[in-house]
């Protein structure tokens, strides 16, 4: 394939199909509505995440920061999303990074993006903001802005009954914040279906910034593709591909954190950060007392849902009749929600349920909550604030309630929790008293992650463009996620980089075509394979594209357009792709991995050859004009060469 | 002449059904023109699903495509000679 791209859109390499075809451009300030095609911009980008990327890289000027009007909040749908691939479904949500300043983006399933695509569109685009609470209506086409204040300071779940019941069509698709987000909490997500967040960069907090509760779609239009027949025989392929691999689909059925109802389970052993990183190892009792498939988590699995054409189906729908927070239920319940209670050292299964399902309805992101909460509590122990600060209460190690009230001042910005809502490195500001050093974060995001044990997993959250989470490359060994092969140890520095990297791009991908990576190439899933990306694309889409012109052009693209934009507009260097510092300076106390740590000198070999393979300068880890213009992007080279932050990087 | 029958209980309400569906139908992925319809209560993990008269079972193709790619074998090409099978189930 030839490709040759120099201007900020592209008409070559022509797009045939699976796009919707239109780009939705809302002003809010203004109210003006109008529309532009979609097939330039994913002619450069392959669309989804890449032409998100592409058009904040083109239109957000330097010095803007998230709450200013001139922020844009983008929704970028899959371009192979609306068809019948495999596990087609995702959305990803791109817009200035409240964290870090950087680029934002946050990806998410269900049936919205479908449904957006059905009504004509491929991205929603808004800048501005509205003078009023209000909500979007999109279908067929068109778009209106409708008034929201009688949606105002309603839960997820609230917002989506009364549209429901105001509406009367029970097809329509729902994207909603809750209280958090309208409140303008940082760490807000945005929910579609109540259940599933778009919860990293504080998407929610944006969208209640710009007063927007929510947006409705219903589309009753077509998606067509531009070769039917081969593209039904490479689906056909992929379908095959996940029947061959019933073991693990039906593993990945109970959702993955079924796994570690399995006390033995060596994610148990290896993943998990407990009191907000003072230990890395969880005692058997309080797992086997969450887990316990009598009166644990499982217990209260009632069955599980499947996003839109997903054969993986993981969402387990949680419920329950009596004990503590009963009036809760609702799917929900990931590895994420084992991993942030055992930060609390919280090992009560209802507590951990109702942590989940409450954060969604508030419109919470989990991690955020479970990252920066496990910070003051750990503040709380070591005397940094005393239960004046809290309203009362008690913050100490395993106590669910507190944290459970702790949520709901924060969503609400009650007392503690206005201090929280403006993010924690604010926080740890007005706390001070050396309490910055134990609050866990990458690039200014709350984080969540393991880093002393998993290596791989360590460096691709610390790279990751977004500021930190987990998938932008993380790696749990070359086989389990990363590119197969022959297995290695997850715990040793070598191999570890290349693997990464190759995680890193195949989410590119799967970002730009909507392909969750539960059905491909992450997570042990491994049904898709960049090789099917490929004959998708070309039967789909019409594009003459192979694996590796995928591989190392279109995934390329992706990961500079971000890498680029958090160069232009902060000053995040190689420091703030290191693992966080507590985790660099205190070893693993207990377990079998005690004396782990982050080694700094270990990490920075890995970043060296992280940056070498992306092409980018070793030492600084800036980009170089020869790696930017050999995938067509001389403009971004030129744009960053115009603010010295090219060539001469090492020097900034 | 069969027809489709859905085990509620293995149906993950993931619409592939009713999207393979359209596809048969016409030949673009079109799930308003599906015999197949299927919406879903998040809140309560409810799915709706129903099937109309314009379903054909697929016609020549070796079996209905909402049966072929449905991945929780919730759906069935009931016939004369699996009739009694799909009442056991």
């Amino acid at each position: 394939m030839r490709i040759k791209r120099n201007t900020n859109v592209s008409r070559e390499g022509k797009i045939r199909g699976a796009l919707a075809g239109k780009i939705l451009r809302i002003d809010l300030s203004t109210g003006k509505i109008w529309t532009e095609a979609s097939e330039p911009y994913a002619a450069r980008t392959l669309g989804g995440r890449g032409t998100n990327s592409l058009i904040l890289m083109n239109e957000i000027a330097i010095g803007t920061k998230w709450s200013d009007a001139e922020n844009l909040l983008c929704f970028g749908v899959g371009s192979l999303v609306g068809t019948a691939v495999p596990g087609a479904c995702r959305t990803d949500i791109s817009t200035i990074n409240v964290f870090s300043g950087g680029k934002g983006s946050a990806n998410v399933g269900g049936s919205w993006g479908a449904e957006l695509k059905y009504a004509g569109f491929d991205h929603i685009v808004i800048r501005g903001k509205a003078d009023r609470p209000i909500y979007l209506y999109i279908t067929d086409g068109r778009a209106e802005i409708r008034d929201a204040a009688w949606l105002w300071g309603k839960t997820t779940y609230e917002t989506e009954n009364l549209l429901r019941r105001e509406l009367g069509d029970e097809r329509i698709e729902i994207a909603a914040i809750g209280p958090a987000g309208e409140n303008r909490v940082r760490g807000s997500a945005i929910l579609i279906d109540t259940a599933k967040a778009a919860g990293g960069s504080g998407v929610g907090c944006v969208m209640g910034d710009k007063e927007l509760k929510a947006i409705v779609v219903r589309g009753h239009g077509k998606i067509d593709v531009f070769d039917p027949r081969g593209f039904m025989e490479a689906v056909a392929k992929t379908y095959r591909q996940c029947e061959a691999n019933r073991v693990k689909v039906q593993s990945m059925r109970q959702s993955g954190a079924a796994r570690f109802e399995n006390l033995d389970f060596e994610g148990w052993e290896t993943c998990m950060v407990i009191r907000n990183g003072q230990d890395d190892y969880w005692d058997r009792e309080k797992r086997a007392q969450l887990m316990n498939p009598e009166a644990g988590v499982p217990s209260m699995r009632r069955k599980v849902r499947a996003c839109f054409s997903c054969p993986t189906g993981c969402m387990p729908f949680m419920e329950k009749a009596q004990g503590k927070y009963r009036e809760m239920k609702g799917e929900g319940f990931w590895i994420n929600a084992l991993w942030s209670v055992a930060r609390f050292d919280i090992s009560d299964p209802e507590t951990a349920v109702a942590f989940w399902l409450l954060a969604n309805e508030l419109g919470l992101d989990t991690d955020y909550v479970a990252a920066g909460l496990a910070w003051v509590f750990e503040c709380y122990e070591k005397g940094l604030i005393n239960q004046k600060d809290t309203d009362g209460l008690e913050l100490t190690w395993g106590n669910g309630e507190a944290l459970i009230q702790l949520m709901r001042k924060l969503a609400h910005r009650e007392g503690i929790g206005n201090l929280l809502a403006d993010g924690m490195v604010e926080a740890a500001k007005k706390i001070g008293q050396g309490s910055g050093y134990y609050l866990i974060h990458l690039k200014g995001q709350p984080s969540i992650e393991p880093f002393r044990i998993p290596k791989g997993w360590g460096l691709g959250v610390s790279t990751s463009p977004v500021a930190g989470r987990h998938l932008r490359g993380a790696i749990r060994g070359p086989v389990h996620s990363g590119p197969g092969g022959t297995d290695y140890d997850i715990t040793h520095y070598s191999n570890q980089a290349k693997a990464v990297v190759w995680q890193a791009k195949t989410k590119e991908l799967e970002d730009n075509l909507g392909i969750c990576n539960y059905v491909g190439t992450w997570s042990g899933a491994h049904f898709l394979t960049p090789g099917n990306y490929a004959e998708l694309v070309r039967t789909a889409m019409g594009l003459p594209v192979t694996e590796e012109d995928l591989m190392d052009h279109y995934a390329v693209i992706g990961r500079n357009l971000e890498k680029a934009f958090n160069t232009l507009h902060t000053n995040l260097a190689r420091e703030d792709d290191l693992p966080p510092q507590r985790f660099r300076r205190e070893e693993i106390k207990t377990g079998s991995y005690k004396g782990f740590k982050a080694n700094e000198d270990q990490y920075n070999a890995m970043l060296d050859e992280f940056y070498e393979l992306w092409g980018w300068d070793k030492k600084s880890g800036m980009q170089t004009r020869e790696s930017l213009e050999k995938v067509g992007l001389k403009d971004v080279a030129d744009k960053l060469a115009g603010k010295g932050l090219i060539e001469k990087c090492d020097k900034r | 002449m069969g027809h489709i029958a859905r085990n509620a209980a293995l149906c993950y309400g993931c619409k592939t059904c009713q999207l393979v569906c359209s596809f048969h139908q016409t030949g673009s992925f079109w799930p308003e023109r599906s015999s197949i319809q299927v919406s879903r209560n998040p809140q309560t993990g409810v799915i709706r699903w129903s099937i109309d008269k314009t379903c054909d079972q697929c016609g020549r193709e070796e079996q209905p495509l909402c049966v072929r790619y449905c991945s929780y074998n919730a759906l069935m090409n009931v016939t004369d000679e699996n009739q009694e099978e799909h009442e056991r189930e």
